[in-house]
């Protein structure tokens, strides 16, 4: 297995399949920190499921040959607009939530299929939609791990100038307006956030299975620390952890590499919370 | 001698979407008071705080504090909600809570100083919790919850202390515990608490309203009667106090109520 690995990595596609995968696993350390503990998975998913919208608009923009734009751009300015939509003080307390969330989430899908149904795939290359919406870390190119370097530096950059109000506002919302923070500047800063995580992350589990990596490392490492750094610096390394053997796993056995992950991930999870429940009985019991 | 003016609401009505939930309030709250505003769920008791707050803007009337509008003027107030609405499972600690509190005197700033830092540990101390600084919030008793989310409010060194429902959570034995505390805290900060529960507030405070959509405030030495009560309440109450009973019962006419 070890030598079987050592061989993989020397392929470029495998390597750049590792890279991203690190570079997901940072990103939704961080950022899927507070989509768990700011409870907004959901609001995650609607931002994530807009991205197929975006990589369809992308494709039916090369198909007309109007202008040149890479899929993964395409994800991110549907993934922005989405998240500004969402983020907006008017829609976020004039209407329902997961109304908004409903409607994001399916203009967006139902968006990407018109898109990619007007495209003759014979004029130009387009990936599957499954491997769209289920990932596959072997199309990787080296302009997307380009993109993701790029949106990742971004992300910590504007982490860590925000970490304390983003603190205080994903814990008490209302005591955050009272100190003076601009609160509804910050949530729509919080989904642009989650919106540049998506797109670092659709390239290697796709969309659907987005909110995966969100949710699951950082609601496993939530288990074990009461402290937001912490919880963050767990979620990338149970990220990256996961991520690695995931893709060697699908590797291996041939499987579908975002699928892989995401099983991978659960599994884990299952198992934390094993853990950790024996571990409190252990507790009480002496 | 003349006092100073805390909060001054005149003439204060606010609602939402046109359905006014609280109507020409006119109070006036000094310094150094330990005042109560009760009344019953729905009387616009949170309405009320918002617009103390600065979080809601009264449709009609004007509200200082410290002489000046609720957006400026709240700097000077040390707010502590209802922590029953916490997430329990948010990975946060008492002393992160605790400094949190600095926010509103710092403003924008990535980092908390070592002022922070000392004034955190100050408050902690006031409120007998620094042992406790490094628990989370999940291995905390209702009482000492409560005592953390005081320390918060006085981190930034505030003139008043504005507690919504604080006693809905704590069994009753530890409210007089929680009472004295504040009563302590009175030597140097104004107290303002909303409540419903008139049990308690009554032997602590110096100063009552009664609020529901109308505000009756009782100044000097009027105690709480039997007949602003139900006015309040709408409905017959009977007085039955938790600790020190007797004011509760003091009319300020010569109406008996019944016991």
């Amino acid at each position: 297995m070890i030598a079987d690995i050592v061989e993989m990595l020397q392929y470029p596609f495998v390597q750049r399949m590792f890279i991203a995968g690190f570079l997901a696993s940072i990103a939704c350390g961080i950022i899927g920190t507070y989509v768990v503990v700011k409870r907004v998975v959901f609001i995650s998913g609607g931002i994530a499921h807009t991205t197929f919208g975006g990589i369809g608009f992308a494709y039916y923009l090369q198909y007309l040959g109007i202008v040149f734009i890479e899929p993964l751009s395409g994800a991110l300015l549907f993934a922005l607009t989405a998240a500004v939509i969402m983020g907006l003080p008017f829609i976020r307390t004039r209407l329902r939530e997961d109304s908004t969330i409903g409607i994001l989430w399916v203009v967006g899908m139902a968006l990407g299929v018109l898109f990619l149904h007007q495209v003759d795939r014979s004029k130009i290359l387009v990936q599957d939609p499954v491997s769209i919406l289920f990932g596959n870390v072997l199309l990787i190119q080296m302009q997307d791990i380009y993109l993701m370097i790029g949106l990742l530096i971004l992300i910590i950059f504007v982490t860590v100038i925000l970490y304390k109000d983003l603190h205080i506002l994903t814990f008490d919302e209302e005591f955050a307006r009272i100190s003076g923070i601009n609160v509804d500047v910050l949530y729509l800063v919080l989904m642009v956030l989650i919106a540049l995580t998506t797109v670092v992350l659709i390239k290697v589990v796709g969309v659907v299975l987005v909110i995966a990596m969100l949710t699951i490392p950082a609601a496993i490492s939530n288990l074990f620390t009461h402290n937001l750094k912490n919880m963050m610096l767990f979620a990338i390394i149970i990220g990256c952890i996961v991520t690695f053997f995931g893709s060697v796993l699908s590797l291996h056995f041939n499987l579908p590499p975002g699928a892989t992950l995401v099983i991978s991930l659960a599994m884990l999870f299952i198992i934390a919370l094993f853990l950790k429940n024996i571990k409190q009985v252990f507790v009480k019991s002496v | 001698m003349k006092k100073k003016i805390a909060i001054e609401l005149k003439n204060i009505s606010a609602g939402y979407h046109n359905d006014l939930v609280i109507e020409n309030i006119d109070c006036t709250i000094y310094d150094g008071d330990f005042f109560g505003i009760i009344g019953p769920n729905g009387g616009g008791k949170s309405t009320l705080l918002k617009i103390m707050l600065g979080l809601l803007n009264p449709t009609k009337g004007t509200i200082k504090i410290y002489g000046k509008p609720p957006k400026i003027g709240r700097q000077n107030i040390g707010y502590v909600p209802q922590y029953s609405e916490y997430d329990k499972q948010y990975p946060i600690s008492v002393w992160d809570i605790v400094l949190m509190g600095r926010r509103s005197i710092r403003g924008f700033h990535p980092l908390y100083s070592s002022d922070d830092k000392k004034a955190t540990v100050e408050a902690l101390q006031k409120v007998k919790m620094l042992e406790y600084k490094k628990r989370h919030i999940s291995e905390l008793s209702g009482g000492q919850r409560q005592r953390v989310f005081i320390a918060r409010a006085l981190v930034s060194n505030p003139k008043m202390l504005l507690l919504d429902e604080p006693t809905a959570s704590i069994d009753k034995e530890l409210q007089i515990n929680f009472y004295n505390l504040l009563k302590e805290l009175n030597e140097k900060v104004t107290i303002v608490l909303v409540t419903h529960d008139i049990g308690v507030i009554s032997s602590y405070v110096n100063r009552v309203a009664c609020l529901n959509r109308f505000m009756f405030t009782h100044d000097d030495d009027q105690m709480i009667s039997k007949e602003m009560l139900e006015k309040t309440y709408s409905c017959p109450v009977d007085l039955i106090a938790h600790g020190v009973p007797h004011r509760v019962f003091d009319d300020h006419k010569k109406k008996k109520g019944k016991v």
